[in-house]
């Protein structure tokens, strides 16, 4: 009797999970064809740091060093010198570590005038470490290279086709930015 | 030459095998390394070796500001994400004295019952993983899948966010944040009949789980344990019941225990637990004001005096953080209180006795994470 039981329990088994995979079969499988398919990935989303230029070409970065010093892994390294003509500092050296880099964006927080930003970009897989011993050309590079990028401060800004610089519509933006504009434009249409 | 590998062979029982498991045995959940002796295929003497993946979390954090150590404290408990900020965080802001809006205590709570059913779901897959069922590993890591795209589209980042922060949180909820979790609530609703059917129903999962491992209540409390495991084993104790933190109070929600304590009894804590955590998003999903202030006012440098321990229930039991200020803007001391490593002290106790195929199930029960236990 107690075998009966047994391969009736195995029996039963099989069935149900048999059943449940079958059910599976025919739902859309969640793989993502990265290489081919781009992903969309949210605007807030932290993978790569980029340093932003101003669109006339100039620098955006002041050297306040606030980066350096809100940094927790330590890997942003600046030189500056004082500027001859005029106020404020020049960049020497701009140095980021992005292999040691954990991504916490620490720095863009603490980036008073949201040069330092993140992207969306993650396209830097390595061979060669040193390769991500990021410069200033290389960062400003990323932002060059990325066609939107975020900072608390500003929010996500865009590069438009012909290069310049734009704030994103509230759409776009993270923190339901969208979602508190809409309710004050309809108040304004009645 | 004997004693570097922890177990001394003794003289006279030349039956008895001296066998490692680890530190790169696939069912170990990282870098686990424990010495067994095995007489035949029963376990006589198991002695865990930790460390492996050590990186002095707690000395570099000293060396850090408060505002730098958070991010630290996110590669501990690496699979349940901002769960483990909030201890460093609680500490700072009761000695800082910040305020704390109602909607970002909501908000970080909604946060860390998402990264506990996100654990549990790692957990289900990888236990049945080391039980030899390949299947249920893909669906739970699928519908894991859909709470870090959730986590991703808010905080930025997926794994560790790094996203709570003194007086809040860092950035508002994605607009779409409450249709989102309340789909995949929806969506997890439906799939928790096919994880029971193929997970607590399976006579497999019996046959290796029912009777297995059983570990008492007193022993439990002897050794620190806490957590499913603890509660598994017949003790009620819940931090966000007896010590409630953020918006706790709030929310009504039950304590699932079973008095068997073995293998199976801890499988069926953790189920119960996602069922819970389920029950909660939702009456936060209800409470939480879908705008408003989700950070309150804290200094842009603290400077903490005074001492404080604060610890939360995250997915393997009670995180704790012990926080020591001296005036400065660097923490004198911290002293994190993990509650994987707590509970992996009882491996003696439960190997010990077991053959040595229940010793896999056995330690998948347990639910070790390395990251938090070498810190």
């Amino acid at each position: 009797m107690s075998l009966l039981n047994e391969v009736w329990q195995a029996v039963k088994a099989i069935g149900t999970g048999m059943a449940t995979v079958h059910k599976r079969v025919y739902e859309e499988a969640p793989t993502e064809f990265y290489p081919y398919v781009e992903l969309d990935l949210p605007p807030v989303s932290v993978q790569s740091l980029a340093l932003v230029e101003n669109e006339d070409g100039t620098e955006r970065c002041i050297v306040c060093l606030q980066c350096e010093r809100a940094c927790p892994s330590q890997v942003i390294s600046i030189e500056r010198h004082r500027n001859p003509e005029g106020k404020g500092f020049l960049i020497d050296r701009f140095d980021i570590d992005l292999v040691n880099c954990m991504y916490c964006s620490a720095c863009v927080e603490a980036c008073p005038v949201s040069s330092i930003v993140t992207i969306q970009d993650f396209e830097l897989s390595t061979y060669d470490l040193h390769t991500l011993k990021a410069d200033i050309d290389f960062l400003h590079e990323q932002a060059r290279r990325s066609k939107k990028w975020y900072s608390p401060k500003l929010g996500v800004e865009i590069r438009t086709e012909d290069g310049r610089i734009e704030k994103a519509p509230p759409e776009m933006q993270p923190g339901g930015l969208a979602e508190l504009l809409k309710p004050a434009a309809e108040e304004e249409e009645s | 030459m004997s004693s570097t590998i922890g177990l001394e062979p003794v003289l006279g029982r030349s039956d008895e095998m001296i066998v490692n498991m680890g530190p790169q045995h696939p069912a170990t959940h990282g870098v686990l390394r424990v010495v067994i002796g095995l007489e035949g295929e029963r376990i006589t003497r198991a002695v865990p070796h930790i460390g492996y993946l050590h990186r002095n979390h707690e000395k570099i954090e000293e060396s850090r500001t408060y505002f730098q150590v958070v991010p630290f404290t996110d590669r501990m408990d690496y699979v349940s994400g901002t769960q483990n900020e909030l201890p460093v965080v609680l500490a700072v802001e009761d000695l800082a004295g910040i305020e704390v809006p109602e909607r970002a205590k909501m908000i970080r709570t909604m946060f860390f019952e998402l990264f506990r059913i996100a654990s549990h779901l790692v957990w289900m897959g990888t236990a049945m993983l080391d039980l030899g069922a390949i299947t249920p590993f893909l669906y739970t890591f699928w519908d894991r899948e859909i709470i870090l795209g959730i986590v991703e589209r808010t905080a930025g980042a997926r794994m560790l966010p790094n996203y709570y922060t003194f007086g809040g949180v860092r950035r508002d909820l994605h607009p779409h944040f409450f249709k989102d979790v309340a789909e995949f609530l929806d969506h997890l609703e439906k799939r928790m009949p096919d994880y029971e059917h193929l997970v607590l129903e399976n006579p497999i999962v019996h046959a290796r789980t029912v009777g297995v491992g059983v570990l008492s209540k007193e022993r439990a409390v002897a050794r620190g344990v806490s957590g499913p495991v603890l509660r598994a084993s017949g003790v009620a104790y819940d931090v966000r019941k007896a010590f409630p933190y953020d918006a706790y109070p709030e929310v009504e929600f039950e304590i699932p225990t079973s008095d068997a304590g073995d293998t199976y009894a801890r499988f069926w804590v953790r189920f119960q637990e996602i069922y819970q955590s389920v029950k909660i998003l939702r009456q936060l999903l209800e409470k939480t004001p879908k705008t408003g202030p989700f950070k309150g006012r804290a200094p842009a440098r603290l400077k903490i005096s005074g001492e404080r321990y604060r610890a939360v229930e995250n997915s393997r039991g009670e995180l704790g953080v012990y926080v020591v200020g001296d005036g400065g803007d660097k923490p004198y001391r911290i002293k994190h209180r993990g509650a994987a490593f707590s509970n992996l002290q009882v491996i003696p106790d439960l190997f010990i006795g077991a053959k040595f195929s229940d010793a896999i199930a056995i330690l998948s029960s347990l639910d070790p994470v390395f990251g938090e236990i070498d810190r």
